[in-house]
C-alpha cells in the first residue's frame, strides 16, 4: 500500500506514526512545501521572544524520517490532486502517485484585504520563514502595531514587548479574546497586558496602511486615528490551505469537508487538521477551530482509517491555553452558549486573581474559563468530552483550596 | 510497570506524602534544607477533600498513550526507559497546554532549581527516579502509614477508574471550604510549600 500525506506538521506526522502501527510495510511518503524538518509552530512566538532558541523547536530527531521509515519530499509543494489517476502532482513536475491520500495541508493566515498590505514591514506569523523575515525588520524599541487579539496576537504581542518594542494591539471586537472568554476573564487579561507596557485598542476597525517610500508607517482606524508603526503583524484569524484542490471537487469555502471518519468522499481521500471543516463536539454543529490537540488527535484517526480501521471522530472540543509570564487562562467548550437552558456559575477570588466560570446544560457541563489557577482544567475537559453527568448540583462552591 | 498504586478508601488525608514528596524534589533532600532553599520545592501530588472518603491522593498515572504527551508543543514530555512519562525542565515552556489535556488534573507550575533561569515549568510525580536507582520506594509511599499509597504492579485498566476519579475531584472541588483536609500539626513551612 501506497500512502501519500501533504503536510509534515501536527496533523500529517500523527498520521503518518499511526499509519505504521497498523502497517508496518506500507510505503509512506511525506509532501511539505517547508524546507526544514518539522518544526512546532506554536513555539515561533517563544522563538520571537527569545525565550526559545532555534534548536529547541524541531518536533523530532535528526533521523526521524528514517527511524520510521517515511520518504520525506521538503521543499515541494503540491500544485494538484487528481483523483482519477490517484496521483498528486507537484510544482516541480513530478507526479506522486498512492493507494491513499491524506490532506493535512493545515492554514494560513488571513489578511483584512485593506489598502497597503503588501508595503514591506506587513507580516503575519506562521511559518519558520515568517518569523525569519520578522525578526530581521525589528530594531529594538521599535514601534509595532499587532493586529487581532486572539491567541496568537496576544502571544506575538508579549513576546514583541518581551524583546523591547512598543507594541499596541488593536482588536476589532469590543475585548480581547473576543469569542473565547467572557468581558470578567478578558478584563483581567487587559489589566495584564496594560502592566506589560502593551497598549490595546478595542473596537478598532483597521481600514488602511500607511506608507512612506514603500515601507509601512502606520495602520489607519476607521475612527480616523492612525496607530504608528514600523511594522504590522496581522494575526487576524487562518484560512484552510485548499487551493491546489480547487479542482478536484474535494474542497468547499470553509476547508475540506469530512464524514466521521474523516473521509472526503472519495473512498481512498482522507483529510486532518486544521484545513479540515470541523463539527463542534458538544454541538454538532460545524465549527472551524483551528488548534494543535485536534490536529493531533485527527491525524491518528485518519490515519488508522487509511491503514484500515474504522474509527470515528466524535469531534472536536475547542480548547486554548494561553499562559504569559506566569498568567494563567484556559478556556473552552461553549463560552457563550446560545441556548437559553445554559446555566453559568462563576467565582472571582480577587485577592488571588482567580476567576472560575462554569457552563452547564442538561446538568452536564458545556463550557469552561479558568483564570489563574489553571491545573484542573484537564478534569473539566474530561468531563465534557465524555459527557459525564456532572454528578453534584451546582453550588458555586468554594475556589482551589 | 512498577508504580505507585493509590488507595483513596485507606487515605486519612494526613499530608505527609505531600511534604515527603517536595523534600525528595528539593536541590538539599533533606526538610531542613528543603525550607530554605530559594526555590520552594513543590510537592507533585494532592489529596483532595473526598465525600465517601475522608480524603483522597491524585497524582500522575504515567499513562499509556500519555494525553499530557501527545498535546505538548515544545516536546517536553517523553516516555523514559523505565516507562514513566517524564517533563524536561530544559524544553518544557510552562504554556500550559498539558494541563488541558490530563484528565486527572496532576499538573502544576511553579519555578523549579533544575530549570533554566530557575523559571516556573511544568511538575509532576516523576516517581523518584533517583530513589528507584538504589532500589529505595518512592518517597511518598515510604512516608505513607495507613497504606493509601503503595508501590506495585498496575491490575486494572485505569481508563473507567479515571472517569470515577474525574467526577469525584469535581464533585471536591465545588465541595464547601470545611471538608478540606488539615495540614498536619507542628509543620510551620506547611503553609508555604502547600500555597
Ligand atoms: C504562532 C502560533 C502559535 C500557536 N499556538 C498554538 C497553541 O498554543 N495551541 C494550539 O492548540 N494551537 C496553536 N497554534 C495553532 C497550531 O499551530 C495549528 O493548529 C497546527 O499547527 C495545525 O496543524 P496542521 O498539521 O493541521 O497544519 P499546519 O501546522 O499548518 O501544517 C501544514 C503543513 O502543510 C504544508 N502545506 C500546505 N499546503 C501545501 C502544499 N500545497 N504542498 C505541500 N505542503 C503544503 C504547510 O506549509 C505546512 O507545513 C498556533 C499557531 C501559530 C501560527
Ligand atoms: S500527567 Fe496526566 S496525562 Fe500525563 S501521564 Fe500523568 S496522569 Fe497521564
Ligand atoms: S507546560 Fe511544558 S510540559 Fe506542559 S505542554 Fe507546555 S511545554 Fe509541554
Amino acid at each position: 500500500m501506497r500512502y501519500l500525506i501533504i503536510g509534515a506538521s501536527a496533523a500529517g506526522l500523527a498520521a503518518a506514526e499511526t499509519i505504521r502501527q497498523w502497517d508496518p510495510r506500507g510505503a509512506v511518503t511525506v509532501v511539505s512545501d517547508e524546507p526544514h524538518p518539522p518544526y512546532s509552530r506554536p513555539l515561533l512566538t517563544y522563538l520571537l521572544s527569545g525565550e526559545v532558541s532555534l534548536e529547541k523547536i524541531w518536533l523530532k530527531a535528526a533521523d526521524y524520517f528514517q527511524e520510521w521509515g517515511f520518504e520525506a519530499l521538503l521543499g515541494e509543494q503540491v500544485v494538484q490532486v487528481a483523483p482519477e489517476e490517484r496521483e498528486v502532482r507537484l510544482r516541480s513536475g513530478r507526479a506522486c502517485p498512492y493507494d491513499r491520500l491524506l490532506i493535512a495541508s493545515g492554514a494560513r493566515p488571513r489578511l483584512p484585504g485593506i489598502p497597503g498590505e503588501d508595503l514591506e514591514g506587513v507580516f503575519t506569523l506562521r511559518t519558520l520563514a515568517d518569523w525569519r523575515r520578522l525578526d530581521a525588520a525589528l530594531p529594538e524599541g521599535a514601534e509595532v502595531v499587532v493586529a487581532g487579539a486572539g491567541p496568537v496576537g496576544l502571544k506575538a504581542a508579549e513576546a514583541l514587548a518581551r524583546r523591547g518594542c512598543r507594541v499596541a494591539l488593536a482588536e476589532l471586537e469590543s475585548q480581547v479574546l473576543p469569542r473565547l472568554v467572557d468581558t470578567q476573564a478578558a478584563a483581567m487579561l487587559g489589566n495584564a497586558l496594560l502592566e506589560w507596557g502593551i497598549e490595546v485598542y478595542c473596537d478598532t476597525k483597521p481600514i488602511g496602511l500607511a506608507g512612506y517610500k514603500g515601507r509601512v508607517r502606520a495602520l489607519a482606524l476607521a475612527d480616523g486615528r492612525e496607530l504608528p508603526a514600523q511594522a504590522v503583524l496581522f494575526a487576524i484569524g487562518v484560512t484552510p490551505n485548499t487551493e491546489f484542490l480547487a479542482d478536484s471537487g474535494l474542497a468547499a469555502a470553509g476547508g475540506v469537508p469530512v464524514d466521521a471518519r474523516l473521509n472526503t468522499g472519495l473512498p481512498e481521500i482522507y483529510a486532518a487538521g486544521d484545513c479540515v471543516q470541523g463539527v463542534n463536539l458538544l454541538t454538532g454543529q460545524p465549527a472551524y477551530v483551528p488548534i494543535w490537540p485536534a490536529a493531533v488527535e485527527q491525524g491518528k484517526i485518519a490515519g488508522a482509517n487509511m491503514a484500515g480501521a474504522n474509527r470515528r471522530y466524535p469531534g472536536l472540543l475547542p480548547q486554548n491555553s494561553i499562559s504569559l509570564r506566569g498568567f494563567k487562562i484556559i478556556t473552552g467548550g461553549l463560552v457563550q452558549p446560545e441556548a437559553e437552558d445554559v446555566e453559568i456559575v462563576s467565582e472571582l477570588d480577587r485577592r488571588r486573581g482567580h476567576y472560575r466560570r462554569l457552563a452547564y446544560r442538561e446538568g452536564r457541563l458545556v463550557g469552561l474559563t479558568l483564570v489563574g489557577a489553571v491545573a484542573d482544567a484537564g478534569i473539566y475537559f474530561h468531563l465534557m468530552s465524555q459527557q459525564l453527568p456532572a454528578a453534584e448540583p451546582v453550588t458555586p462552591g468554594r475556589l482551589w483550596g | 510497570m512498577k508504580t505507585v498504586i493509590v488507595r483513596p478508601e485507606r487515605c486519612v488525608g494526613c499530608l505527609q506524602c505531600r511534604l515527603a514528596c517536595a523534600v525528595e524534589h528539593s536541590r538539599t533532600k533533606n526538610l531542613a534544607g528543603a525550607i530554605s532553599e530559594q526555590v520552594t520545592p513543590r510537592p507533585r501530588l494532592r489529596i483532595y477533600p473526598g465525600r465517601q472518603h475522608l480524603a483522597f491522593p491524585n497524582k500522575c498515572r504515567h499513562c499509556e498513550p500519555a494525553p499530557c504527551q501527545q498535546v505538548c508543543i515544545a516536546g517536553a514530555i517523553s516516555r523514559t526507559p523505565r516507562s514513566t512519562v517524564d517533563i524536561d525542565p530544559a524544553k518544557c515552556i510552562n504554556c500550559a497546554m498539558c494541563a488541558m489535556a490530563c484528565p486527572f488534573g496532576v499538573l502544576t507550575y511553579a519555578p523549579l532549581y533544575l530549570a533554566p533561569d530557575k523559571r516556573a515549568v511544568a511538575l509532576k510525580c516523576d516517581q523518584c527516579p533517583e530513589r528507584e536507582a538504589v532500589g529505595r520506594k518512592p518517597a511518598c509511599v515510604e512516608a505513607c502509614k495507613v497504606g493509601a499509597l503503595t508501590y506495585g504492579e498496575w491490575q486494572e485498566a485505569q481508563e473507567h477508574k479515571g472517569w470515577a476519579l474525574a467526577q469525584a475531584v469535581f464533585a471536591s472541588l465545588q465541595a464547601p471550604p470545611e471538608t478540606e483536609p488539615a495540614p498536619p500539626p507542628g509543620i510551620r513551612l506547611w503553609r508555604r510549600i502547600n500555597s
